[in-house]
């Protein structure tokens, strides 16, 4: 057994994808149609900092941004596994995009002080990015290894991975403190217990807003003020549906047509 | 039949159009059979057409032809039955309504019309779309409106919500002589007279063919979760059960399995079941308006489940992990299925349960037969399985059957709560039904269809 591990879990609530309504007109995600849950990546982040604290002993801190209803994520992290979560809320981290947002999150890392590990899950599936994990690393001076789909081995002072960039993999050992950014291979996240369930209602989280760690952070760089990024248009694809056709008539035109068409369709040549 | 099938086609062509009338044996092939297991399915007519109408005047015109010409008629819905009910096993017409399936949602009054054809999932999505819910689930939502409504079809969610005769307020029928009636409407009270259209709801289209439905749609729970309740003592699993409904929860679902079938389905799908300790377990889908209700609905069946010796129960709360859990539930059958005779759905008064379950274990050390066993706890409702051996049917496959089946009625229970008499169950209806209930029924089958040409050889022989 090697001292105890400090991992830090970065998590974001998104609307459940099976259940959202999408605004066609806006591009807006109508986020009050379906209910919040943790960003299903982000889930592996968990579990896999759970496997981390089974083999060899760990605290787990999981971090959140958002509005004051993420605290619903973070009891469920709490359930999950994780030993304390902290809220980061403010109108003032508002609007953020992946630049502000990360480095909101790499302020109140450095605020909770010492960290050996902090995983991410790769991107969200709201916002489909994949920047905010090494982003936070870069704000904090630390190695990161991205798209991890397998941790190999963990000790005291370092972690063995295997990442997959592109076709190739990368086995890479990243020594503490560092971040990792998980796929949904890593592990198969477990259901929580009921018990835990119903004690995490009652858990505390702790809420900070800007002020929490004005001693570290720039205002100025926090929300939409930080945001560089506008979004100057929203498009969205025309979702194919299924066509059907029926040949009828003469056996050797029919087929003859049906080639036709497979071939206007690239199906054949 | 005054004449023959060529005959029947020309004039099926005349009323919906040539396009519409199918007489290709490998075009309508998914149509000759049900889900029922292979080794007791029975055998398709060699001489059919299939007739696919696009609106109740059409499915009237049909009716009134095949009733003047004595050609009998088998109304198809998704096929989805386990006792054969849709098979087409005389000569004659297969009447498929898929071409109607249209669904109309009343918001103010909570209710949908829905035409026979349109499918359960298409209902399911409708009723969404609207914020509305509709929550019977009988496992395939290929099923159809006019399938469910014939079979009185029931399911995993029946605890809190009932079956599908709890869902029908209204419907549209065609008698053979091709009339059409209206029965019911959107109303909450109904007295005029007999109640007509709840003899039709179970009816297993031998009365007449249903071409519209208006059902009852409830608000969309805001809140719901799934859990797991694992024991190693099977009596305490199913002890446990009246004791949550007494405790004053009403969860949508309250399912006993196996863990062994658990595994055998969750790996037929590429999955892995979550609890691997218990091999008794309860699955316990509940919903309510607010979280607070619905986590106060689980310490309540957390607390039982201590009581009763539960091991660690686990929970499910998002979408995606609630339905995982609902699909593997949904494929031990579709699992089992390869190597199974027959699928049984016997039901008991709910505290009679446990009973019934130490029958067919004695039953099973006596045959030395394997007897999978799960189903709707919550309302007595048991599906046996009887397994093939070395792939094959065992000779005491009927005997079996005959003791399974007196045991549940010995117990207070029927021989089928939810898949019906259909082909398959003809002969033990008759045993275990008295000869003044059978005669009542034939009386009204006489009544409806003079000329037997609706669905012939089901529910009599």
């Amino acid at each position: 057994m090697i001292n105890q591990l400090n991992i830090i879990v970065l998590l974001k609530q998104v609307p459940d994808i099976e259940k959202v309504k999408f605004d066609f007109k806006t591009g807006r995600i109508d986020r009050s149609s379906a209910e919040a849950v943790i960003n299903p990546f982000d889930l592996n982040a968990l579990e896999a900092a759970v496997e981390i604290k089974e083999k060899v002993g760990a605290r787990i801190t999981a971090i959140s941004m958002g509005p004051k209803t993420a605290e619903a994520s973070l009891r469920d992290a709490i359930a999950r596994g994780a030993d304390n979560a902290i809220l980061l809320t403010d109108k003032r981290f508002a609007g953020a995009d992946t630049l502000a947002t990360s480095y909101t999150l790499a302020c109140a890392i450095r605020k909770v002080g010492s960290y050996d590990l902090v995983i991410c899950g790769e991107k969200t599936i709201d916002g489909d990015t994949a920047q905010v994990g090494p982003e936070v690393a870069e704000f904090l001076g630390v190695p990161h290894v991205a798209y991890v789909e397998e941790i190999r081995e963990v000790k005291r002072d370092r972690i063995l991975v295997k990442s997959k960039m592109g076709r190739n993999y990368y086995i890479i050992e990243l020594k503490f403190p560092g971040l990792i950014t998980v796929t949904k291979d890593v592990n198969t996240p477990r259901l929580p217990s009921l018990k835990d369930k119903i004690r995490s209602r009652k858990a505390e989280i702790t809420v900070w807003n800007a002020d929490s760690f004005s001693d570290l952070a720039d205002e100025r760089y926090f929300g939409a003020a930080g945001s560089p990024t506008t979004v100057a248009k929203v498009y969205v694809p025309k979702a194919e549906r299924r066509k059907g056709k029926i040949f009828r008539g003469d056996l050797e035109r029919a087929a003859k047509e049906i080639a036709t068409v497979l071939r206007e369709a690239h199906v054949i040549r | 039949m005054r004449i023959s099938i060529k005959e029947v086609t020309e004039g099926l062509k005349s009323i919906v159009g040539e396009e519409w009338v199918i007489t290709e044996r490998e075009s309508m092939e998914g149509y000759l059979r049900d889900e029922t297991p292979d080794a007791i399915r029975p055998k398709a007519a060699e001489n059919l057409v299939l007739v696919k109408p696009s609106s109740t005047r059409e499915v009237s015109e049909i009716l009134r032809y095949a009733n003047e010409m004595l050609v009998p008629v088998f109304p198809v819905g998704g096929r989805t039955g386990l006792v054969g009910g849709c098979v087409p096993i005389e000569d004659g017409i297969i009447l498929s309504l898929e071409r109607m399936n249209k669904i109309e949602v009343d918001v103010e009054n909570l209710m949908a019309v829905a035409e026979a054809g349109a499918t359960l999932g298409d209902l399911i999505k409708a009723a969404d779309e609207a914020g509305l819910f509709f929550p019977l689930h009988p496992g395939d939502e290929g099923a159809q409106i006019g399938g469910l409504i014939a079979t009185n079809a029931g399911g995993v969610r029946a605890v809190k919500y009932g079956v599908m005769r709890n869902y029908v307020k209204g419907v549209e029928i065609i008698l053979p002589t091709g009339e059409i009636l209206n029965l019911g409407g959107m109303l909450i009270k109904n007295n005029m007279g007999y109640d007509l259209m709840h003899l039709i709801i179970g009816s297993e289209g031998t009365l007449c063919v249903v071409t519209k439905a208006i059902l009852k749609l409830y608000p969309r729970s805001r809140y719901s979760v799934t859990l797991i309740l694992p024991f190693n003592k099977r009596e305490d699993a199913i002890r446990a059960v009246p004791e949550i409904l007494r405790s004053g929860v009403t969860p949508l679902a309250i399912e006993y399995v196996g863990l062994k079938e658990l595994n055998a389905a969750a790996n037929h799908l590429g999955e892995e079941w979550p609890v691997q300790s218990g091999d008794a377990q309860l699955l316990i889908i509940l919903s309510g308006s607010s979280e607070d209700e619905v986590y106060s609905a689980c310490e309540r069946i957390s607390e039982v489940a201590e009581k009763n010796n539960a091991g660690e129960a686990l929970i499910a709360e998002t979408h995606d992990e609630q339905e995982r859990i609902l699909k593997v539930r949904s494929n031990i059958y579709t699992a089992l299925k390869r190597d199974m005779v027959d699928i049984l759905d016997a039901t008991v008064p709910m505290s009679r349960l446990l009973d019934l379950m130490i029958k067919i274990d004695e039953l099973s050390k006596r045959y030395g037969a394997y007897l999978p066993v799960y189903g709707h706890a919550g309302d007595g409702n048991l599906h046996v399985h009887v397994m093939k051996e070395n792939g094959e049917v065992p000779s005491y496959a009927d005997d079996l059957k005959g003791e399974i089946y007196e045991a549940t009625v010995s117990l207070g229970g029927v021989i089928t709560g939810e898949h019906g008499v259909g082909r398959l169950r003809i002969k033990e209806f008759h045993r275990f039904l008295s000869e003044k209930e059978r005669n009542l029924m034939r009386e009204i089958k006489r009544v409806f269809d003079p000329n037997n040409i609706l669905n012939p050889g089901k529910i009599f022989p």
